[in-house]
């Protein structure tokens, strides 16, 4: 791209000033949390230093204890999302191109999606058990939703006139598919994975804090069952950041999808 | 009228089959029975939480909490939102510590808050507040940069000051991001305090019942439980829908 290059010193200037104005107030953020520890109005056993929290994570990571709870949650992450996602995209794709499919799930279908998936959790429990099962099954589920939402709303945003002219050229199914339905349901199916993927480690953690002997949720209630202040604010560091990169991560999947769609 | 009935017909159709499918895993016995509650069963159990008041306390409890929340936390949301909307130095500082926390599942928040204030309502109440807090601050935010610049030159020929100026272009042009906010808030506050009373089961509330009816291997009251969580949160939805358009009616004409 020649026509880029004379730009480029600049917005990299750009790009570093805006990464300064993100991370100065994350840096005073841990230096007001610090000045707190230091003026020790609260005990230790209350409010612990960054740099313990920090040590203290180095030390579970170094142990294998950070990732063996890390790894227990992806697995399951992966796992549920995948599943979730791939029953979404089947069931949303069916309802948004057959009209009787439509008229027979779509009502049920709304009407479970009312419910708030962590309601599920009790009833889950009892069908499943406190094992793995159970948290994939609660990640599945709460997937499943936004994904064929989103797949069925990006089915009806197909222009109309697109499907009648591959209907006049008899256009086979397969391409229908690849050069009608996949450029104008992308977007939206994306949108609709990105939501899953956050709403998928919400109800895992939850699921984790009830009911687990592993993973992220189930470290952090055991650092509050003794008291380890420090492994609990691990937890919730470690939670953040996944959720952080889990939401990045779907949004350059998205922007990429958008250009393959533009080219 | 017959497309109707037809229609009405085959949305009916699926949960007519899950339903039977349910009703005869419960019939089998044995194991299935442990999950499976026969549907009679749940209907019988529904009467009598209805009867004996159970299900109004808790459904009560957990409604209180919601609100309550949702007052504190979509309070404090709208003056952080507004205060940072309006306060460019202020934004450029605050909008990237807000949306770091923002990261945390809210419910991960829970054993830390558990640590400071015990697993009484008050830690109940903090941790749903907080889950308003975010949506509530961030519409807020937005809607202050909602204003027409058009409007916004207008105000300043009539040499509005400054308070002038915020209630009569500032307000009206933020007032539908507001209102979003305060329906994602309502939304957030039903889901978090269902959340928070699964977690920590002490006092009232339809999450703590659920999940005592969990261990109690309860099916048929865990699900009159989601049921009336569904009904409640739908609920909820469509009557603050109303008050949205109705605050809103001007808006129709653009």
């Amino acid at each position: 791209m020649p026509a880029e290059t004379p730009s480029t010193p600049i917005s990299s200037f750009s790009r570093l000033v805006r990464i300064a104005t993100i991370c100065a107030p994350m840096l005073a953020l841990i230096g007001l949390w610090q000045a707190l520890v230091s003026a020790q109005i609260w005990p230790e056993q209350v409010l612990v230093s960054p740099f313990r929290v920090a040590s203290t994570l180095w030390d579970m990571a170094a142990s294998g204890e950070l990732t063996r709870h890390l790894g227990a949650s992806l697995y399951r992450l992966v796992v549920g999302f995948l599943l979730g996602s791939a029953v979404g995209l089947v069931s949303g794709g069916a309802m948004g191109l057959s009209r009787i499919a439509f008229r027979i799930g779509a009502p049920l279908f709304h009407a479970v999606r009312q419910v708030p998936i962590i309601a599920f959790i009790p009833l889950l429990i009892l069908f499943f058990d406190v094992e793995d099962s159970f948290k994939i099954v609660v990640v599945a589920a709460a997937s499943f939703f936004p994904v064929a939402l989103g797949t069925m709303d990006g089915i009806a945003s197909i222009p109309k006139a697109h499907l009648e002219v591959a209907a006049l050229y008899r256009l086979p199914l397969a391409s229908l598919l690849w050069r009608v339905v996949l450029p104008a349901t992308v977007p939206p199916i994306v949108t609709g994975l990105r939501l899953g993927l956050t709403r998928a480690w919400l109800s895992l953690v939850a699921a984790e804090l009830l009911a687990a002997d592993s993973g992220l949720g189930q470290m952090m209630e055991m650092g509050r069952q003794l008291f380890r202040i420090d492994v609990v604010m691990g937890g919730v560091i470690v939670a953040g950041v996944i959720g952080f990169l889990l939401d990045r991560s779907m949004i350059a999947l998205e922007r990429r999808l958008g250009r393959w769609r533009l080219a | 009228m017959k497309r109707r009935a037809v229609n009405l017909a085959l949305a009916l159709l699926l949960p007519a089959l899950l339903l039977a499918l349910w009703q005869s895993q419960a019939l089998k016995g044995g194991a299935h029975a442990y999950a499976f509650a026969p549907l009679g069963q749940i209907a019988d159990s529904f009467a009598t939480m209805i009867a004996d008041g159970r299900l109004l306390l808790h459904a009560l409890a957990s409604l209180q909490r919601a609100l309550t929340a949702l007052l504190i936390g979509g309070t404090l949301g709208l003056i952080a939102g507004c205060t940072i909307g309006l306060w460019r130095p202020l934004e450029a500082g605050v909008t990237p510590v807000i949306n770091a926390l923002r990261q945390v599942p809210v419910l991960g928040w829970l054993p830390l808050i558990a640590l400071w204030f015990g697993n009484g309502d008050g830690a109940k109440l903090i941790l749903v507040s907080l889950a308003t807090f975010y949506p509530m601050a961030l519409n807020a935010q937005q809607g202050m940069h909602a204003v027409d610049r058009k409007l916004a030159e207008v105000g300043r020929l009539y040499g509005f000051s400054r308070w002038q100026a915020l209630r009569l272009i500032g307000w009206p042009s933020a007032l539908p991001l507001i209102l979003t906010g305060v329906s994602q808030a309502l939304a957030f506050a039903w889901i978090a305090t269902i959340g928070v009373e699964l977690l920590f089961s002490a006092s009232a509330g339809l999450g703590t019942e659920m999940m005592a009816a969990q261990v109690a291997a309860r099916t048929d009251v865990v699900i009159v439980c989601i049921l009336c969580v569904a009904l409640m949160g739908f609920a909820l939805n469509q009557l603050f829908g109303l008050v949205r358009r109705r605050a809103l009616r001007w808006q129709a004409s653009r």
